[in-house]
């Protein structure tokens, strides 16, 4: 779906993406993790086609992006962190409207609202929306054509659980649906949870690129802490979840049951990130 | 086309929830009754109070290639706060990643609207003209004046950010439309000065009656309305 070479970009003189290389298979949740500034919102830019005086060659769906045309948009749906509606017009409205630029027949307005929760507020002007219901309605509006890719840009964002939770699972949905979706976020647990594969991105560049189970896995960090209480009170202690069986103390302590606890802990996508770019997302 | 179409009545929607852009749309037609009516009017009774044969009778021609600029500057105005909004509420720029794209944006909020100023005040100003035009002089004043017109709009929307901004920007640039003033006034060469407001040259052609000089009236449109186009793109 999208095959990314060389990929160079620069606002001014100093290059601000560079060689980037990587590739979207159809169907696949996509993530780009990094800190502000880092250039994912520029590298989702260049793959809508909204700058096209890049370097390299970034062609999604067939179509190179500085080449685009208008028919290159039937099959993208974008959801930009910020509304993007008319303020002044109704969801339902907005809806209507947006869904008419397209040839492709539009999904029925009332079932996305309604999935989402707002099919009591469609009548409703958009400048009385809360910053959560236009992030959902923002995200329904990407839905709309029924686009084979989505770019997401933090769907997530200024949503309570459970509409994020809702979110989410329409974001699986999609997934089965046969969708590729281009996910960027800030949120780690978010991009765990939805994304097939991730891509780091610090300073322009891909600092790593895989899936978040590959990448946990790959610092094989995993450790297992226990706590017993002995004659001086209570004790714990640590050992690396690969060298458990060659813990004597904790052998003993099985032995003799006087293990208070003991539970495992993995790093999070977070600290892989933080270990391989150095950097933090906050 | 039909995203263009829709976009349009979009704006046309938006008109016709704001009073504002709702009476600007009709300021040409009253401001036309008064230029056609009251004026002559208004000479005729300073005529008399100073005794002198013409005051404001020399200056007609000025005031019908006002209109001619008017007109257009007026629905101009109304495409120019409708595409304000949208840039400030962040729907122009989505608007572009959908079938309907820049250059259909483009079409929708500016070339309609302005082909229909041209229409428009191709019907109103011979309705309202207060001295004699041929066909084709009356053709060449409405599309220089229609130049004007986008330049204004495209002047607004670069240099604000919202529409309280975007109504004082007008207020001040509307006044580039009284170059056109400048050769009826001042017969000396300190005239060209302004030789870069298209205006000045709309109110040579019509000062020294020679249609000639609407072409550099219409070829520095087409070099204000390139670089301002590109300025506003950046903007966005």
């Amino acid at each position: 779906m999208i095959h990314v070479s060389n990929l160079s970009f620069s606002y001014t003189k100093r290059s601000f993406i560079s060689n980037m290389n990587f590739s979207v298979a159809e169907g696949e949740i996509f993530g780009f993790l990094g800190p502000s500034g880092a250039g994912k919102s520029t590298l989702q830019k260049i793959l809508i086609g909204m700058l096209r005086t890049y370097q390299g060659s970034a062609v999604v769906n067939g179509i190179e992006c500085k080449k685009r045309t208008k028919h290159f948009y039937e099959n993208i749906g974008v959801d930009f962190e910020f509304s993007t509606m008319y303020e002044k017009l109704t969801a339902k409205e907005n809806l209507h409207f947006f869904s008419s630029l397209y040839e492709r027949k539009p999904r029925p307005v009332d079932e996305l609202l309604e999935m989402v929760g707002l099919e009591h507020d469609a009548d409703k002007r958009v400048a009385d929306y809360s910053k959560g219901m236009k992030s959902r309605l923002n995200f329904i509006k990407a839905l709309l054509h029924d686009p084979i890719l989505l770019c997401l840009d933090e769907p997530m964002s200024g949503l309570d659980p459970t509409n994020s939770r809702v979110v989410k699972n329409m974001i699986l949905e999609e997934k089965t649906k046969g969708k590729t979706i281009l996910l960027t976020t800030h949120n780690m647990q978010d991009a765990s949870e939805l994304c097939d594969r991730v891509a780091f991105i610090v300073d322009g560049k891909i600092s790593a690129l895989d899936s978040p189970h590959n990448l946990i896995m790959s610092k094989g960090a995993a450790t297992v802490t226990y706590t017993w209480v002995g004659e001086d009170g209570e004790h714990s202690a640590s050992c690396p979840l690969r060298s458990l069986s060659s813990d004597e103390r904790l052998r003993d302590l099985i032995h003799e049951n006087r293990l208070q606890s003991i539970h495992s802990s993995e790093p999070t996508l977070n600290d892989i990130f933080v270990d391989i770019t150095g950097r933090t997302l906050l | 086309m039909k995203a263009v179409r829709l976009s349009f009545f979009q704006m046309a929607v938006a008109m016709r929830r704001d009073m504002m852009l709702y009476a600007a749309c009709l300021t040409p037609i009253l401001a036309g009754f008064f230029f056609r009516f009251a004026i002559p009017i208004l000479e005729a009774l300073l005529m008399e109070h100073f005794q002198i044969p013409e005051v404001i009778s020399p200056y007609y021609k000025l005031i019908d290639i006002f209109f001619a600029m008017l007109s257009p500057t007026m629905f101009c105005f109304v495409s120019a706060m409708v595409s304000l909004e949208e840039a400030d509420e962040k729907t122009a720029g989505y608007l572009f990643i959908t079938p309907l794209g820049k250059t259909g944006y483009l079409i929708a909020r500016f070339g309609i609207p302005a082909s229909a100023a041209l229409l428009v005040t191709m019907i109103l100003l011979p309705c309202f003209k207060l001295t004699v035009f041929s066909p084709l002089s009356i053709l060449l004043f409405v599309a220089a004046g229609t130049l004007q017109g986008v330049i204004v709009a495209l002047l607004v929307l670069t240099l604000s950010s919202n529409r309280l901004e975007g109504m004082a920007v007008t207020k001040l640039f509307t006044l580039t439309i009284f170059g056109a003033a400048i050769p009826f006034f001042i017969k000396d060469n300190i005239q060209y000065v302004l030789f870069i407001l298209p205006s000045f040259w709309i109110g040579k052609a019509a000062c020294e009656d020679t249609l000639l000089y609407i072409v550099p009236a219409l070829a520095l449109s087409a070099v204000w309305i390139y670089f301002l186009l590109k300025w506003y793109l950046r903007k966005i």
